[in-house]
């Protein structure tokens, strides 16, 4: 590594002075595991690195308006481990999960992530299918942005050099929504994926018709894709299973995957249909577990269960 | 660049002076002599170079040195207390858990902090956790059991 | 890594195969070209720019024409380049052939295979054909600016 000066403001205005001093040889470091790879292998050569490291009160997960706010900063660690993601999206608590090991996932950062924008991740198209945004914030001011449209190319975001991820917002899920992500991984289970599809799927108060469909995939072109053309193909459809197949092939169509070691871009291809498809399964399987248990919690059903459970033990 | 950092390392105070560019890793085995920590991958896929901050696993190689300062790193040497192995080491010498010892240190920093936070895994939690760790040696059996069977040392 | 590429020019085809063929000139028009200098007939030296998010590439080498064909309308040049700092290089061999369309449509098609060893190769592959393809597209437009302006 080349030699760097290391600053370690306490503020967001200290960070926006720092990077201001060193302009566009600076970089932000937080987490730094994807930084300090490129570091270490000199592709990556700055003459600074402001930390974000001393930064307080960015990485909160708390409601908001329903949804979900989760600050720039928290760590993956810190989504996939809290009970509000749990509880309300075990989907995105899975699909931080799934990154690398639990060693990255305790320094890497939730906007760091984004930032990094490797096609490759596995929270940017659980993200999008859920129709999150992310707040940048410069000494300007701050901006919302739709994570659909965020990534622009291989390692390449929306975000001016002077912008930090402050803070990420998932909207509230609508009723009968439900969500998969799923992470086709045929080597170890620290890699990244050979392919991987999120679903999020709402259906009406019948649970018989599709009313919206958001589907994303990963690791297949140089940035997350969002399966536009596969949605459009479920959205006010009947469920049934061949609409399912239909949207796994309209997806194939919108990837781009190149061939590695991971597959061959062929190969890659064939399985983006088959995993947007169980995706989808899931998803599906998902509104139908939620309903299910709403139906057994509610007070009419519990009376109904507890009058069986004294018949049977007064016939004893 | 040079800066002056502070820490606490396997509960002692740690006061160096390193470029912004050393590693922790390095930080820990050459500046303060505690070579316990290995080096394997050099990219955080490994696990060889395993340590606790703040009672957290993180990867060594992939974290500057200057971002240790005001932290608690616990490095394997400090797992042991007043000479008494740990109940992780204990099982590990007791159930065969290391063949050639390269990644045994990160193996059994990582199993430490799994018990602190599961005091008696499944063997698929034991999977889940440890599965960053990883040796060309034994083929794991003898990890899981050792790590299974620690709680039997623990006081 | 092999792969085609082609672009179609709103110039004749003489003058785009001259113009082809100076390669100062033709480097000034390539994106992140940072300087160009002749050894001898068929060699130059020089530097290319590339730029991934935070990467970026300096990569220093030589140009070596290797075939030069006006009766069939083709050209093939090799190059080999390093970048000392991320200790990676590129070798590779490029074709290039020009098809008339029309009185100033040209057909230019380009045929290249390469490697890229070292750190760069690891993020290289699908990098290099993504820039390969927005090159291509700045160079034809420098090329319309120069040719067809």
């Amino acid at each position: 590594m080349i030699p760097f000066e290391y600053r370690t403001p306490k503020t967001l205005k200290e960070v926006h002075a720092g990077l201001q001093e060193f302009g566009p040889d600076a970089k932000l470091i937080a987490g730094g595991t994807a930084l300090v790879i490129m570091m270490k292998q000199r592709l990556v050569r700055p003459s600074c690195l402001v930390s974000l490291r001393d930064l307080r009160g960015l990485n909160g997960i708390e409601v908001e308006d329903g949804g979900l706010s989760i600050g720039g900063l928290a760590t993956h660690r810190e989504v996939e481990s809290s009970s509000l993601v749990r509880r309300r999206l075990p989907m995105l608590a899975e699909a931080y999960h799934h990154v690398a090991t639990i060693r990255i996932r305790n320094m890497a950062t939730v906007g760091g992530g984004l930032a990094h924008a490797d096609p490759n991740q596995d929270p940017p198209p659980a993200l999008i299918a859920l129709g999150a945004t992310v707040k940048a914030t410069s000494a300007k001011g701050s901006r919302v942005v739709p994570l659909d449209g965020f990534f622009t190319d291989y390692y390449e975001t929306v975000l001016n050099p002077d912008e930090i991820i402050t803070g990420l917002f998932i909207p509230k899920v609508p009723a009968n929504t439900g969500a998969a992500y799923l992470k086709f991984l045929p080597r170890t289970a620290d890699d990244y994926a050979t392919v991987s599809a999120a679903a999020v799927l709402t259906l009406d108060k019948n649970l018989k018709t599709i009313v919206d469909a958001r589907i994303a995939l990963g690791s297949v072109g140089t940035t997350p894709i969002r399966a536009t053309a596969a949605e459009a193909v479920l959205r006010g459809q009947p469920v049934k299973a061949e609409a399912f197949a239909e949207a796994g092939e309209k997806a194939k169509e919108a990837t781009d995957p190149i061939s590695d070691f991971r597959g061959s871009a062929g190969y890659k291809k064939e399985m983006a249909a088959v995993f947007v498809r169980r995706a989808l399964d899931k998803a599906l399987a998902d509104v139908r577990q939620q309903a299910r248990a709403k139906a057994a919690a509610k007070p009419k059903a519990k009376k109904k269960a507890a009058k069986k459970v004294a018949k049977k033990q007064r016939r004893r | 660049m040079n800066k002056k950092i502070t820490f606490r390392v396997n509960g002692k105070k740690a006061a160096v002076e390193v470029p912004t560019n050393r590693l922790l890793i390095d930080c820990l085995r050459y500046d303060l002599g505690l070579t316990g920590t290995k080096e394997g991958c050099s990219v955080g896929v490994c696990g060889a170079c395993t340590v606790l901050m703040d009672g957290d696993m993180i990867s060594s190689c992939l974290t500057l040195a200057v971002m240790a300062d005001g932290h608690e790193i616990t490095t394997v040497e400090g797992l042991a207390k007043n000479g008494v192995l740990n109940p992780v080491q204990k099982s590990f010498i007791q159930y065969g858990g290391f063949q050639c010892g390269i990644c045994t240190p990160g193996q059994v920093v990582a199993a430490t902090a799994l018990l602190e936070e599961n005091p008696k895994p499944s063997e698929d939690e034991i999977k889940d956790w440890m599965m960053g760790n990883l040796c060309r040696c034994t083929g794991y059996y003898k990890i899981i059991e050792s790590i299974q069977k620690a709680h039997q040392f623990a006081k | 890594m092999r792969f085609t590429q082609s672009a179609q020019i709103p110039v004749a085809r003489e003058p785009l195969w001259d113009f082809l063929m100076d390669v100062p000139k033709v480097a000034k028009s390539l994106p992140g070209v940072e300087s160009v200098s002749k050894i001898d007939d068929t060699t130059y030296q020089g530097t290319l720019v590339v730029r991934v998010g935070p990467i970026k590439l300096n990569l220093q080498g030589k140009i070596i024409l290797e075939e030069q064909n006006k009766n069939d309308w083709r050209a093939a040049l090799r190059a080999e380049a390093k970048d000392r700092m991320a200790a990676g290089a590129v070798n590779g061999r490029t074709s290039m052939t020009l098809k008339e369309l029309g009185a100033n449509q040209t057909e230019l098609l380009v045929e290249t295979d390469v490697n890229i060893l070292g750190k760069i190769g690891e993020f290289g592959q699908p990098i290099i054909r993504k820039k390969a393809d927005a090159m291509l597209k700045e160079f034809v437009d420098n090329i319309k600016k120069q040719l067809a302006g």
